[in-house]
C-alpha cells in the first residue's frame, strides 16, 4: 500500500467503503483477526502472548471532507453542501469528482468582469456555488448525480519541493497508511489497529470503536494544521512541516495522558526521531471519543502538520510522515 | 490534429501577455500545413496567410493568458503575488500554480487559516495580497531557484464533460485560436477570392497591444475579432450573457454594420445560430484596437459564449467552437471585391 492509492481513494464521512476495501486487502497480509464493526469500522486485532503488557489501540481515521449533492438546478448545475468542515472559499475555481464512478465536475464562480465591487468582496457560499458536469437540465443532472451522491475535490498526489507532497485527503490517510506498519510490527501484549469512520463530522465512527475495544492505551495517528506560514502571527502557529512529527499535549476534544506525553518524546529523543509539540490548542480528533468510551482510556495523539488541511490540496513533509510511523513503533517497543 | 486535440495542448502552454513565444511557435507550427506563408512577429503575433487575389481579411483571436507574477519573497520562503491580466483572487485559494524559476517549479496558493479569522475578515473574499505561494521548501533554496518578476502560470486540466462540454483554463481566448484552425481546415475544400490572414495576437489582457500592432503592420480591408463573451452563470445579470449553446454576433457602434450583416447573412445560410450581444460602446476585445487601426478597419465580432471566464474552470461546448469554425471559413469563402461598395449602403 502506498499514500499515492490512499489519497486519490474515494472517502468522504459515510462513504468509506473504497477506503476500507483497500485496507482491508493490505491489513488481512498482516493480520488474521480483520473485522467490520456495527459503525462500519475497519478493526484489525492481534492477540498478545503476555498478558502483563498493556492493551494498545491505534487509530486513524479513513474518511475525508468532500461534499454531498443536495439539489440540481434548470440549467443543469448541482447543488452541493460540505461533508465536514470546508471553507467556501477553497472551493471557487476547483475540479471534483463525484460519486465512486468519479463523474468530474468543475467549481466556476461568475467571471470577474461581471462582479459589483459588493460581489468582489462578499464570499461565495454554498447558497451560491455549484457544481457543473455540464449537464443541459436538472432532469439530466439528476439522472447522473442523484441526491445524496457524494464528491470530493479532483487532486492527484504529486511530490514536490523539498521532500512535500500535494495531495487530497493526507488528513488522515497518512494515519491509514502508518496504521498498517504499526499492524505489521511485533509487540508482545493485545494491539488493535483500528480505522475509524466518520471522524470529520463529530468523530463518530470512533466512538463505537472505543466503546468495544476499550484498551489500556489509545494513541491517535492524525493530519494537524500547521500554520506556518504567511500572515499567521507566530503565537497561532501551530507545527512546522519537515520538522517532525507533532505531539499534542491538549486540543479541544481531549488532553494527553500527562505520562505518555512526556514518554512519546522521550522515546522519540532517544531514537533519534524527529518531532516537536503541537503548540496551539486547536482541532479535536478521536482520542475525545477513546478518552471517554466506556471505562475510558489513557490517551496521546501524534499528528503529521498538514498545510491547508481542509483544502483540495493538503501539503505535508514526507519526512514528518516517517517520523509518525516510526515513532508509533519505537512507542509501542518501549511499553 | 482534431481540434479538441488542439485546445487542449494549446491551453496547456504558458505564455502570459508579454511572453507568448512558446503559445506563438505552437501555433505556427499547427497552422503551417494549412496556409501558404507563416511568420511571427517581434511582438510575437502569428501571422498565417492563405492567399487570394481579392481584399484582404484579418482574423483575430489573443493567444495570450491571464497569470500571477512573484513580487516578493518572504523570509518564511513563502511568494508574494502581483498579477498580469485581471486574476480573480477568489480562484486562488488552494490552488496550485506552476512558478517559472530557474526551474519550474509546484506551488500551492494558502492563505491564513480561517478560523483565525477575526468575523469581520471571515465574510470577506481573501486579497491577492493576503495570499502566498508554498513551494514545500526553506526560503535559502527558494531565494536560489526564484527570484521576484518570475512569471506564475494557473494550474492546466482539460475536463471533458457531459454534452460535448469542456473545461480548461484560458479558453479566452485559445479557443478562438482553435476556432481559426478549425476554419483553417475547412478551408481546405473552399474556394475563396479574399487574401486571408489568421493573426493570433499577443497581449489582449493587457489591452489588445498585439492586435493594435498586428492591424497596423497587415493594413487589412476588413476584419473579424474572435473572442470569448460571457455564458450563463448563476448570479450574472442575465443582459450581459449568452445561452452556451450557441455563437454571438456583436452589435454596436464598434462593430461595422454591413460587415456584421455579411457574417449573419452567412451564418443563416449554413444553418448557423447566432446570438446578438448589444455592445453600446467599446467591445473589450481585439475588435476595438483593429477597428481603429491606420484610417480605419471595417471589423465585425463574433463571440464564443464561455462561463466562469478567467478561472481555471473555463468551460464551452466543443460543439459551438467547431461551427465557429465553419462559420469563420465560409465567410472567408464569401468575400469578394463587390464588397466593397456596399460598406456604406
Amino acid at each position: 500500500m502506498d499514500l499515492k492509492t490512499l489519497t486519490e481513494a474515494f472517502g468522504p464521512s459515510g462513504c468509506e467503503q473504497e477506503v476500507r476495501a483497500l485496507l482491508k486487502d493490505a491489513a488481512q497480509a498482516l493480520c488474521d483477526d480483520v473485522s467490520i464493526d456495527r459503525a462500519g469500522n475497519l478493526v484489525c486485532r492481534k492477540k498478545g502472548r503476555d498478558p502483563m503488557k498493556p492493551s494498545v489501540a491505534f487509530a486513524a481515521h479513513m474518511d475525508e471532507i468532500g461534499f454531498i449533492i443536495t439539489g440540481h438546478t434548470e440549467d443543469g448545475l448541482l447543488r452541493f453542501r460540505p461533508v465536514g468542515g470546508v471553507d467556501p472559499r477553497v472551493v471557487v475555481s476547483k475540479w471534483v469528482v463525484i460519486g465512486k464512478e468519479r463523474l468530474p465536475g468543475v467549481i466556476g464562480a461568475m467571471a470577474i468582469h461581471l462582479q459589483t465591487p459588493a460581489d468582489r468582496e462578499r464570499v461565495l457560499d454554498y447558497d451560491n456555488l455549484y457544481i457543473d458536469i455540464g449537464a443541459k437540465d436538472a432532469k439530466e443532472a439528476e439522472k447522473l448525480c442523484p441526491l445524496g451522491s457524494y464528491a470530493v475535490f479532483d487532486t492527484p498526489y504529486t511530490e514536490f519541493g523539498e521532500g512535500f507532497v500535494a495531495a487530497r485527503a493526507l488528513d488522515d490517510r497518512v494515519g491509514c497508511l502508518n496504521l498498517l506498519q504499526i499492524l505489521a510490527s511485533d509487540y508482545a501484549g493485545d494491539l488493535c489497529c483500528v480505522f475509524v469512520t466518520q471522524e470529520e463530522v463529530g468523530l463518530r465512527g470512533s466512538k463505537g470503536a472505543a466503546f468495544h475495544i476499550q484498551p489500556d492505551i489509545a494513541v491517535i495517528l492524525e493530519g494537524t494544521a500547521a500554520n506556518d506560514l504567511g500572515d499567521t502571527r507566530e503565537r497561532f502557529q501551530v507545527c512546522v512541516p519537515g520538522q517532525g512529527v507533532a505531539v499534542s499535549f491538549m486540543d479541544l476534544a481531549s488532553i494527553a495522558d500527562r505520562q505518555l506525553f512526556q514518554q512519546m518524546r522521550e522515546v522519540a529523543k532517544e531514537r533519534g526521531i524527529p518531532h516537536q509539540v503541537k503548540r496551539s490548542v486547536t482541532g479535536g480528533n478521536d482520542a475525545g471519543s477513546f478518552q471517554q468510551a466506556g471505562k475510558g482510556a489513557r490517551t496521546v495523539v501524534l499528528s503529521v502538520p498538514c498545510r491547508y488541511i481542509h483544502s483540495g490540496n493538503n501539503v505535508a513533509s514526507l519526512s514528518d510522515i516517517k517520523a509518525q510511523a516510526d515513532l508509533a513503533v519505537a512507542f509501542l517497543h518501549s511499553l | 490534429m482534431r481540434t479538441e486535440d488542439f485546445l487542449r495542448e494549446i491551453t496547456a502552454l504558458k505564455g502570459l501577455s508579454g511572453d507568448e513565444g512558446l503559445v506563438s511557435a505552437f501555433v505556427a507550427e499547427a497552422f503551417a500545413p494549412y496556409c501558404d506563408e507563416v511568420k511571427v512577429d517581434g511582438m510575437f503575433n502569428v501571422i498565417a496567410r492563405k492567399k487570394g487575389s481579392g481584399p484582404k481579411v484579418m482574423f483575430a483571436a489573443h493567444l495570450d493568458e491571464i497569470g500571477l507574477m512573484v513580487v516578493a519573497i518572504e523570509e518564511d520562503g513563502s511568494l508574494r503575488l502581483g498579477q498580469v491580466g485581471g486574476v480573480d483572487p477568489r480562484i486562488l485559494p488552494g490552488q496550485r500554480v506552476w512558478v517559472y524559476g530557474r526551474k519550474k517549479l509546484l506551488g500551492i496558493i494558502g492563505a491564513k487559516a480561517p478560523h483565525l479569522l477575526s468575523e469581520e475578515e471571515r465574510a470577506k473574499n481573501y486579497k491577492r495580497e493576503d495570499l502566498y505561494v508554498d513551494l514545500g521548501m526553506g526560503a535559502a533554496k527558494v531565494k536560489e531557484l526564484v527570484h521576484i518578476g518570475d512569471q506564475v502560470q494557473l494550474e492546466h486540466r482539460y475536463t471533458a464533460l457531459q454534452n460535448s462540454r469542456a473545461s480548461v483554463k484560458t479558453c479566452d481566448d485559445r479557443a478562438c485560436v482553435a476556432m481559426m484552425f478549425e476554419a483553417l481546415q475547412q478551408l481546405k475544400n473552399l474556394r475563396h477570392e479574399a487574401d486571408l490572414y489568421f493573426v493570433a495576437t499577443s497581449q489582449e489582457e493587457v489591452g489588445s497591444r498585439g492586435a493594435g500592432t498586428g492591424a497596423f503592420a497587415l493594413d487589412p480591408d476588413y476584419a473579424v475579432a474572435l473572442d470569448v463573451c460571457h455564458a450563463d452563470t448563476p448570479g450574472a445579470p442575465g443582459w450581459r450573457t449568452h445561452k452556451p449553446d450557441s455563437l454571438v454576433a456583436s452589435m454596436g457602434p464598434y462593430i461595422h454594420p454591413v460587415l456584421r450583416s455579411k457574417l449573419t447573412e452567412t451564418a443563416q445560410e449554413n444553418n448557423i445560430t447566432l446570438q446578438t450581444a448589444v455592445v453600446p460602446r467599446y467591445t473589450s476585445t481585439d475588435a476595438d484596437e483593429i477597428g481603429e487601426s491606420r484610417s480605419g478597419v471595417p471589423t465585425a465580432l463574433l463571440e464564443l459564449p464561455l462561463k466562469y471566464m478567467h478561472t481555471t474552470v473555463e468551460t464551452l461546448d466543443t460543439k459551438v467552437l467547431k461551427e465557429g469554425g465553419r462559420l469563420l471559413a465560409q465567410f472567408a469563402a464569401r468575400v469578394n471585391e463587390g464588397w466593397e461598395d456596399e460598406l456604406w449602403t
